[in-house]
């Protein structure tokens, strides 16, 4: 009896423990779902259930404002990844050598990480905007040459929206490059002094290597935030000078907005495949690599 | 004891924040539950869901308002921030079986998608009397399946040029009226240091300077060609190819900082004499009153160059959801006699900054501008739809990517400009 009446409250308990799985299921796959449904439909204001194939994606690799917005996204993303990794890692290397003295810093670089994406936008859009920002700054100080117009060239604009997401991001990533450090063998510290090796050497060969789950961490979060980047671009360039900084979140919601659900849903549906493709050999990779070790 | 005392300082703090925010949301709770115990007297009650929310449209909105409620209707106020949010909302709302008994949207394909899935009703109230006083224009547009499913509130105008009157006379110009005039008017003014056009280089706001040349440069009949039947011959025409190679003359008269900017901050310019002349709707009339500024003195408004006056507009309108709110059809039928009466129509558009829906009201209080545009508006042959109007919002969109795209690439020549707007009709299906 007690037998059964444990087995019993075992099932209530898994079922309490499973229920917010279901609630993950449910409310995050079925709205996948949905929307894979939606891109197969000719719907447009309101959802309608007709099939009709493929033609939606057959429209939107048409556009020529999609193909623009998944290259600006593969610059975007690119730049996005490398910036913080490089910046987030050697901030963290110089917070953790300095130790205890300068730990009060690393709260000033995870600020930026507080504000929402649209402060950050609109307080970029500031410091570019080349009659406002940085570029007439420096002319008022004398250097009336100065030319920082990133911002409203088509040619760079995108890399702004990288800068401003560099900017916030960079805490983050020091934030989980301090951790892993602190997580290193301070015997390792000792053995390196002791044989007097560059410590240049030991951050090359020895503790990169080691922290390669980090970068693995980091790299995931980062292209997860790079592909759905989409109130940074709005509010800092709005997608312009023309389309050069559209990015495809931007797109889908566009066509959305005037009644394109159907052409939308294929886009959110393409940019699904994109993480996956990306993604998910790197976790299968990584996975592997740590049950084998 | 000091960390203590500080800490019983925090806490109280926190005591007097959550107290204070129960007391707002209780405030906000107690004003509902007032109108709900109302309804459930039997006074007809409406919600309104609108976008009028700045000052001046807010008190526009007020007068509707008070006479909802003195005509012993029960208002439940629900404002949205801006029109494309307001439209949204209301469309999920709708979509989501809640609909908001009385909507304020946009006359377009967008309403009559949401008419052809029966959501949408026709006004309750409908006399030949009253839509008869509506111009021809605004008529047809409002119109689905022979019912008249929303009820104009007030016109606005597109095809509007503003310029900065001191700017002007410091270079000794006169207003321009054709584009040749002011693409010379726009080199003088560059040579003298000012900036000549103001534009925000959002896709919208190209698309407004893109159809005052069309117009300028096609005329009327032309641009209905365009928008209206979308006419092939019209896209490949010779005449496309001139509007093109204008409208990519006005490039290099706008400054550098121009893309992402938004229109009032072009407006601003234009207030404080930056920048000489902005092409833009009514609407940005309101920050030249809100300047201290008079419209027509440091201010000047005509219409776009163009040989034939005309009027492009879009309506602002109120729609009815199909909805089973108990007394909400009494509610509907209220606003709809409300809405409809000339002296709120004058009152509100004179607020807004608009010419009133109804076209047999005196120009009487109106500023110089609407006053014109109510004169030219007496015209059927002068009234001309945004595209928005008639075009689905997917083609309209297709129309102002390929205009944007033009705008922004000086690259490309008119023949590409014309091929891309020729595209983006083509392969919307």
């Amino acid at each position: 009896m007690t037998l059964n009446g444990q087995r019993i409250r075992g099932g209530v308990t898994a079922g309490l423990l499973a229920s917010p799985m279901v609630c993950v299921l449910i409310c995050f796959y079925a709205f996948d779902i949905w929307t894979f449904f939606m891109s197969l439909t000719p719907s447009r204001l309101l959802p309608t259930y007709e099939f009709v194939g493929l033609s939606q994606y057959h429209r939107l690799f048409n556009s020529p404002r999609w193909w623009e917005a998944l290259w600006n996204l593969g610059l975007y993303s690119l730049s996005l990844i490398s910036g913080c990794i490089m910046l987030g890692y050697a901030l963290a290397i110089l917070i953790d050598r300095g130790a205890r003295k300068r730990a009060k810093y690393a709260p000033i670089f995870m600020l930026p990480l507080a504000l929402s994406f649209v402060v950050t936008g609109i307080v970029w859009l500031w410091l570019l905007n080349p009659r406002l920002g940085i570029q007439h700054a420096v002319r008022e100080l004398g250097w009336s040459t100065f030319v920082f117009d990133w911002l409203v060239r088509s040619d760079r604009a995108i890399f702004t929206v990288a800068i401003a997401g560099i900017w916030q991001q960079t805490g983050l990533c020091m934030a989980l490059f301090l951790a892993g450090l602190r997580k290193i063998d301070p015997n390792v510290w000792r053995t390196i002094r002791l044989d007097a090796i560059p410590t240049w050497t030991c951050y090359a060969r020895i503790v990169t290597p080691v922290l390669r789950p980090t970068f693995f961490t980091a790299f995931v979060l980062l292209f997860a935030m790079a592909i759905r980047t989409f109130d940074l671009v709005a509010t800092l360039t709005g997608g312009g000078p023309g389309f050069s900084s559209d990015l495809p979140a931007r797109f889908i919601m566009d066509l959305v907005a005037r009644q394109e659900l159907g052409m939308g849903a294929a886009g959110a549906c393409v940019l699904l495949c994109i993480v996956v493709a990306v993604v998910a050999p790197y976790v299968y990779i990584e996975f592997r690599r740590q049950r084998q070790t | 004891m000091q960390r203590q005392k500080a800490r019983f300082k925090d806490v109280s703090l926190l005591a007097c924040l959550i107290g204070l925010l129960g007391y707002l949301s209780g405030c906000g709770r107690n004003g509902s539950t007032v109108s709900a115990d109302a309804a459930a007297a039997d006074a007809p009650v409406v919600e309104v869901m609108h976008w009028l929310t700045s000052k001046p449209d807010a008190a526009a909105l007020a007068q509707v308002r008070e006479r909802v409620i003195a005509q012993g209707g029960i208002w439940q106020d629900s404002p949205i921030g801006g029109g494309e949010t307001g439209r949204a909302a209301a469309v999920s709302r709708i979509i989501g079986g809640q609909p908001p008994d009385v909507f304020q949207f946009s006359i377009g394909s967008q309403l009559a998608e949401l008419a052809a899935q029966h959501l949408v009703v026709p006004v309750p109230l409908e006399s030949p009397e009253a839509s008869s006083a509506f111009p021809e224009i605004v008529r047809r547009a409002s119109q689905f399946g022979g019912h008249a499913i929303a009820i104009p509130l007030d016109i606005r105008g597109e095809n509007w040029m503003f310029y900065n009157v001191a700017v002007l006379q410091a270079v000794q110009l006169a207003v321009p009226h054709t584009w040749p005039e002011l693409i010379e008017a726009a080199r003088q003014l560059k040579a003298a240091g000012k900036i000549p056009i103001a534009l925000g280089g959002q896709s919208w706001q190209e698309r407004v300077l893109f159809n005052d040349v069309l117009l300028g440069i096609g005329g009327r009949d032309f641009y209905r060609r365009v928008y209206e039947t979308l006419d092939p011959n019209a896209f490949s025409s010779q005449v496309m190819l001139d509007v093109f190679r204008t409208f990519a003359a006005l490039r290099p008269f706008v400054d550098e900082a121009s893309p992402g900017r938004r229109f009032s901050e072009a407006t601003r310019m234009l207030v404080h004499g930056e920048a000489a002349f902005q092409f833009m709707g009514d609407w940005a009339k309101n920050q030249v009153l809100e300047a201290g500024l008079e419209l027509g003195r440091q201010v000047g408004c005509v219409l776009a160059p163009a040989s034939e006056a005309a009027y492009v507009v879009m309506v602002d309108a109120f729609a009815f959801a199909r909805t089973s709110r108990p007394h909400a059809r009494e509610g509907q039928e209220l606003f709809a006699r409300v809405a409809l009466d000339p002296d709120v129509q004058v009152h509100l558009a004179r607020n807004i900054g608009a010419i009133p829906a109804r076209s047999d009201v005196s120009v009487e209080g109106f500023d110089i501008c609407s006053a014109h545009a109510m004169e030219v508006m007496r015209d059927p042959n002068a009234q001309l739809m945004d595209p928005a109007l008639n075009l689905p919002n997917g083609l309209s969109g297709a129309i102002d990517d390929a205009i944007s795209r033009f705008w922004n690439d000086p690259q490309l020549s008119a023949s590409q400009g014309a091929d891309l707007l020729r595209q983006a009709v083509r392969t919307y299906r």
